[in-house]
């Protein structure tokens, strides 16, 4: 876990709009280990989506990134991946960095056959041979678990919309990158498909050892996949730990309020607490601190000042002023969680 | 209840009256039999309609010819009469209904009848002088306009709301705007009569009378000579549509799902363009193109007419002015057939291209 294959540096993207910057992600750092699967979750328009394009440079035209660097480790060789070529950009896409995009329920090009589409990537990154392409590709498709001989030559309007998911796993690991992108992945699956295709992925990482960045807003789904989870807001990381602290000793008021949004079976309904307020406004955003507005332990000081992200236990990193009020306030409603926990078990 | 009785009775007390209307109904499914059928009551439905439509027109073969000989020879009218009637088999006193049947009874057996006013010359051997120049000059404006305005297009949308796209978009609306015969008058008069880039009257017919029709050089050069004004003319007429077209069809796929992906797995640019945009984009265009082979002949009567080029559209032209109603049903029925072929061949080659409507392919 140690040697890390992703370094996001003070990263900042901003959309010009005719209303204005867009300040949709505000100088993001962290980084991503060997194999680790980091969770981003927050709110829409927190900015998670457009992090991930930032990372393989697939931001629109209207985006601009004002600051920071993206290394990109592979065989003790670093490079920045925001100074890349565009020669270099493209060799890079897919080879080193996957991504499953956002609500791509046409992720394959409807006139082609699925192994031509595996096909047209192998050889875009130099590898041409047949025979290797075919292997290759029947193994992937019988790793996602799809009959490998009938997929192999179907055109995409032949398969369900989870049959293709797994497909598109299947391709995202074709040339065995470093990083996977899964930008909501499953969101418009069923549970049950859904469950097969997490299954699936959990399956493919332990064999071929990816880092994953993985985005959604069912926090369960996060905390089962994640090795570390990441808060947004306003697109700005304001928390980052590991899984268990994350979703047991939260520091932030606003991982608390996403917690406590989360409907649970053995919950009352006067439990469930939604965060109060609406998303902020990223061409104006507030002082100080970006969440005061809708936070109910906000001073005068997060008014003025944005609390730095601090680490305060080791590997847990927060930025908050008043870490200790989320700390008193999260007992009762952690204790509830723990219990459910030991009834489990 | 009383709703539901009779087709549970039918479908349990009867099985065998059932399975052959099942097979009828199978049958009634078929595509292939369907299109034909289709075309059959199409092709018939139309010759029907204007074979009472052209008799509709005022005046008839002979009166024109009668017209024709008291001009340019100056006799009376019973000498001109008389001189028409021994001239023409054609009566245009019989009973209509009669002549409907009888032309009926010949097209049946494939025999589209004799010109009227060129006696002993066969509809049929008419047709076969003069299409193939008409299918050369606009089918070679089509596929001209085609190739460049799916071109163009694309580049269009590739750089959509750069002042390239915008200029081409403003040329493209004036030039679909405006219809083709214009565009004729303007090249005649601007260029021919005004700058005299060209000789008109050099120009008239499909190639030099001079010349003897073979395969060399200076004749198939003659035939192009020939064939450039109208063709230009076609495609002028054209291809501000292919560009529109294809453009907004480019710029739809553009925002596909899978070219995003496609990007984002590293593919080539070309392969990208060709493969995933191109081929996705231009999938409407060859319906619209195979819709338009349909059209070939119609669209050619005014632009033959104006350069004097002796294809089917001239022909027709000339039918018309002189009444010869079985040359003009002659030329209606091709068009008829190639409307029909034409809408035949938008969808074959549709399922053909897109495997998503493809029927029974090759797949398994
Ligand atoms: N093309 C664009 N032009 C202008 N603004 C944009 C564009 N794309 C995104 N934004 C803005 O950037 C901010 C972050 O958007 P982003 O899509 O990254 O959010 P997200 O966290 O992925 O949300 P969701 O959970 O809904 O997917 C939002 O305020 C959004 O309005
Ligand atoms: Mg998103």
């Amino acid at each position: 876990m140690s040697e890390s294959v992703l370094r996001i540096d003070d990263l900042s993207i901003v959309y010009r709009t005719a209303r204005g910057l867009v300040r949709a992600t505000s100088h993001v750092s962290f980084s991503l280990a060997k194999g680790e699967t980091i969770a981003l979750i927050g709110e829409s328009g927190s900015g998670k989506t457009t992090l991930s394009l930032a990372l393989i440079r697939m931001l629109p035209a209207a985006a601009q990134i004002t600051s920071g660097a993206i290394h990109y480790t592979r065989n003790g060789q670093t490079r920045n991946v925001l100074s890349l070529s565009p020669g270099d950009m493209r060799a890079f896409r897919w080879k080193e960095c996957a991504m499953v995009f956002q609500g791509a329920q046409n992720a394959f090009n409807p006139v082609l056959r699925i192994r031509q589409q595996f096909a047209d990537t192998a050889a875009a990154h130099g590898i041409k041979d047949p025979e290797v392409v075919k292997a290759r590709t029947l193994e992937l498709l019988r790793l996602v678990r799809l009959d490998p001989q009938r997929v192999y030559d179907a055109y995409p309007h032949e398969m369900s919309g989870g049959m293709k998911q797994r497909a598109l796993l299947a391709l995202g690991v074709l040339l065995d990158p470093q990083v996977v992108i899964l930008d909501e992945p499953t969101t418009a699956l069923d549970i049950l498909t859904q469950r097969a295709i997490i299954d699936v992925l959990n399956e493919m990482q332990k064999r071929l050892n990816f880092s994953i960045i993985f985005i959604s807003h069912d926090l369960a789904l996060a905390a089962e996949m994640a090795d570390r989870v990441a808060t947004m807001y306003a697109g700005e990381i304001v928390e980052l730990a590991p899984v268990a602290e994350m979703f047991y000793r939260p520091h932030h008021p606003y991982t608390l309020g996403l917690l406590r949004s989360v409907p649970k079976l053995d919950q009352r309904r006067d439990d469930l607490v939604s965060i109060p307020g609406d998303p902020p406004n990223l061409i104006d955003p507030p002082s100080g601190c970006k969440f005061h507005p809708r936070c109910q332990f906000a001073t005068d000081h997060c008014h003025q000042e944005a609390p730095p992200l601090v680490e305060y236990t080791p590997g847990h990193f927060a930025a908050c002023w008043h870490t200790d009020k989320v700390a008193a306030a999260r007992s009762g409603f952690i204790d509830l969680k723990e219990v459910k926990k030991d009834d489990r078990s | 209840m009383a709703t539901l009785n009779p087709p549970i009775r039918s479908a349990s007390s009867r099985p065998p009256s059932l399975t052959a209307s099942a097979r009828l109904r199978r049958l009634a499914r078929s595509y292939t039999l369907r299109v034909f059928a289709q075309a059959v009551v199409t092709v018939w439905a139309v010759i029907t309609f204007t074979f009472f439509l052209i008799r509709l027109m005022p005046g008839n073969p002979v009166d024109v010819y009668i017209d024709f000989l008291m001009n340019q020879q100056n006799i009376t009218y019973e000498e001109a009469r008389a001189r028409a009637a021994s001239q023409f088999k054609f009566d245009p006193d019989a009973n209509i209904f009669v002549q409907y049947g009888e032309y009926m009874g010949r097209l049946i057996q494939l025999d589209l009848g004799e010109s009227i006013t060129s006696t002993g010359t066969r509809v049929i051997e008419q047709i076969a002088r003069f299409l193939p120049w008409t299918v050369f000059s606009v089918g070679l404006g089509l596929f001209i306009s085609f190739i460049l305005g799916v071109t163009i297009g694309t580049i269009m949308a590739y750089l959509r709301n750069s002042w390239l796209d915008n200029l081409f978009s403003l040329l493209a609306s004036i030039l679909g705007a405006v219809p083709n015969y214009i565009w004729g008058l303007l090249i005649l008069i601007v260029f021919g009569v005004q700058l005299q880039w060209f000789q008109v009257g050099a120009l008239r017919g499909t190639y030099n009378s001079s010349l003897t029709p073979g395969f060399n050089l200076t004749f198939l050069l003659s035939v192009l000579t020939h064939a450039a004004l109208p063709v230009l003319v076609y495609v002028l007429g054209s291809i501000g549509r292919w560009m529109l077209n294809m453009r907004n069809s480019t710029i739809g796929t553009l925002g596909e799902d899978y070219v995003s992906v496609a990007r984002a797995r590293g593919l080539p640019p070309s392969r990208i363009l060709l493969a995933y945009v191109g081929r996705n984009a231009a999938l409407p265009m060859f319906t619209l193109l195979a819709i338009d082979i349909g059209f070939i002949i119609g669209g050619s009567v005014i632009i033959e007419e104006l350069f004097v080029y002796k294809g089917i559209g001239s022909f027709l032209f000339w039918s018309i002015s002189q009444r010869d109603y079985t040359s003009m049903q002659g030329v209606f029925l091709v068009i008829t057939i190639s409307v029909v072929f034409s809408n035949v061949l938008a969808d074959l080659l549709y399922s053909q291209l897109d495997p998503r409507v493809r029927v029974g392919g090759g797949e398994k």
